[in-house]
């Protein structure tokens, strides 16, 4: 095939193409052993690892110029303050928002949700009301809209799932009505790696105008983020997920909708004018980031945006799904190995289960050869329930992972199965 | 090595086939032991009588450890004073915390589960059917469902 091309078009693939060992130099934690055996880190939708440009700029802050932000007119918190609303730039860039004024700075995802939770849904509820869900949420998307529903007597309704993993729109567009005030859905689940049709959502959301909040927190590495494309009214990210820093994350939501909504958390910086009489409040975003920031997870995270517009999200997504179908045509072949979640369309993620062998003494056995997966519920316990497993196993896919390594997965797994049988 | 040791013969054969798993339609006291982070869902039932446990036995599903840890336990437990249960957890953990600790005779066949304690995260199985056993006893009176 590469004989017939144009030798240009040949540069142009290859230059295309992401050079993962280059990558993988970046990244100082993947050199070191487990048990003696060289890291198959296979965590990464809990946690991806960090690469030199991130860890430098964190460690950069603190040696040159730690100091408060929005607080002092002395040089270090002049800098520490430009570093961090270059940040929330780059995390307007990242997501296309139209304005930095659009991203409130927050924890991660979990916070954000609540954030939209507390100050955006929980003035407009009443009694009967409806927040909609999907069953694949993870329970950052379920939790806060519980606690919410029984402390406003509103309801919570789930949108079904079918047995590949993949929403019934059928049913989520007959349970939109007249008292749905909100849809919260995530753009990717973390427990079985399927991608939503956020965009046809939003479409059938806003034919009844109703708000939609996206939990993005498995999409952000993966996907192009586009909220003005998707139609959202709210999109949540956290930065760990995509090569930042733990910590820190961020509620994208329009200006107009930002400035509707009343603060969350009282305290310092969210305040313009305080006194015992009465206090106003600042503008957006600051309104709704009370206290001193993590300063130095929003600079990592700058970094870690930057590093990623770099390398290029798609050339990393190419990467990661040829791991994806390399392992779950290799794994469709092992008897007793089921993979739950089929989607037709499908993040890095395979989640699975393995007859006679717990997940989690699959987790102990498979560490042992350098692999870390993860094992248990993954935080949706309502998707396990539906597949009618206790826990699963899953491996999910970096763009610093090898095809070697999925070799070194599968062996492990053989050995898990004779040393249980 | 550590590993083979964690998932020696009697650790397996207590996973293939373990003792007193089964339901008791006699028990006066059960509970559900659950660890939501991975998976364990185990019912601990006990007939007591006169401060005496006369029969224990599990059910549910659960990892390789927990489940020999739950077959174990439920053969010591048969016959022992209810008393006598608060101190057997105590015991078992210092055993887990402690990779030189000479076999307590006390604990009988649980000594094999030592080789547990090499493995923090797995620690949590171990302890679950102790844990679980003790909430029974606690509950009081007839058994809850």
């Amino acid at each position: 095939m590469v004989d017939t091309m144009p030798i240009e078009t040949v540069k142009s693939v290859v230059r295309e193409q992401l050079d993962v060992m280059q990558l993988r130099e970046q990244f100082p934690v993947l050199a070191r052993e487990v048990h003696g055996k060289p890291l198959v880190y296979f965590d990464n939708a809990a946690t991806v690892q960090r690469p030199l440009a991130v860890i430098e700029a964190v460690d950069d802050f603190y040696r040159r110029y730690n100091a408060n932000v929005h607080r002092g007119v002395h040089q270090l918190s002049v800098e520490a303050s430009e570093a961090f609303e270059n940040s929330r730039r780059s995390v307007a860039r990242l997501l296309n928002a139209s304005s930095d004024r659009e991203i409130v700075f927050t924890r991660g995802t979990t916070e954000a949700i609540n954030l939209v939770a507390n100050s955006f849904a929980r003035p407009r509820l009443e009694p009967g009301d409806e927040i909609l869900i999907t069953h694949m949420e993870h329970h950052a998307n379920i939790v806060p809209w519980q606690m919410l529903c029984e402390q406003t007597g509103a309801i919570l309704k789930v949108a079904p799932i079918n047995r590949r993993g993949e929403l019934r729109m059928d049913a989520l567009a007959g349970m939109i009505g007249e008292r749905t005030r909100l849809i919260g859905v995530v753009h990717v689940s973390n427990a079985l790696g399927t991608v939503n049709p956020v965009a046809e959502i939003c479409r059938l959301a806003k034919a009844h105008d109703v708000p939609v909040l996206v939990d993005g927190a498995q999409a952000t590495p993966h996907e192009r983020i586009d909220v003005q494309a998707l139609g959202c009214d709210f999109y949540c990210v956290s930065a760990h997920k995509m090569y930042g820093p733990t910590g820190i994350g961020a509620l994208w939501a329009r200006a107009s909708i930002l400035e509707s909504m009343p603060p969350w958390q009282g305290g310092g910086e969210m305040i313009q004018w305080v006194s015992f009489e009465g206090t106003t409040y600042n503008e957006i975003p600051h309104r709704f980031e009370a206290g001193t920031p993590n300063i130095a997870g929003a600079i990592g995270w700058g970094a870690a945006i930057q590093w990623l517009e770099e390398i290029g999200v798609e050339r990393m997504k190419a990467h990661e799904q040829k791991l994806l179908a390399l392992a779950t045509e290799r794994m469709e072949r092992i008897d007793g190995l089921t993979i739950i979640g089929q989607a037709a369309e499908k993040g890095p993620v395979i989640s699975f289960t393995l007859d006679g062998v717990h997940p989690n003494d699959l987790g102990t056995i498979i560490d042992h050869h350098g692999v870390a997966l993860r094992t248990g519920h993954h935080c949706a316990m309502p998707v396990m329930q539906f597949f009618e497993v206790p826990a699963t196993a899953r491996i999910s896919f970096a763009a610093y992972n090898l095809h070697s390594e999925i070799d070194v997965f599968l062996h492990g797994l053989e050995q898990a199965r004779t040393m249980l049988a | 090595m550590a590993l083979e040791k964690l998932y020696q013969s009697i650790l397996l054969e207590h996973n293939r086939q373990p003792r007193n798993c089964k339901r008791l339609a006699s028990a006066t006291h059960r509970a559900r032991g659950h660890d939501a982070s991975c998976g364990d869902d185990l019912l601990i039932e006990l007939t007591v009588i006169d401060g005496r446990i006369r029969e224990a036995a599990f059910s549910g599903r659960a990892c390789a450890v927990t489940q020999a840890a739950a077959s174990m336990l439920t053969e010591w437990l048969q016959g022992r004073s209810v008393d006598e249960v608060g101190g057997g957890l105590d015991r078992f953990r210092a055993l887990l915390e402690n990779a030189d600790a000479e076999p307590d005779e006390a604990l009988g066949e649980l000594n094999q589960l030592q080789p547990v304690g090499a493995f923090p995260a797995r620690r949590r199985n171990a302890l679950l059917p102790w844990k679980t056993a003790l909430r029974a006893l606690e509950a009081s009176g007839t058994a809850a469902s």
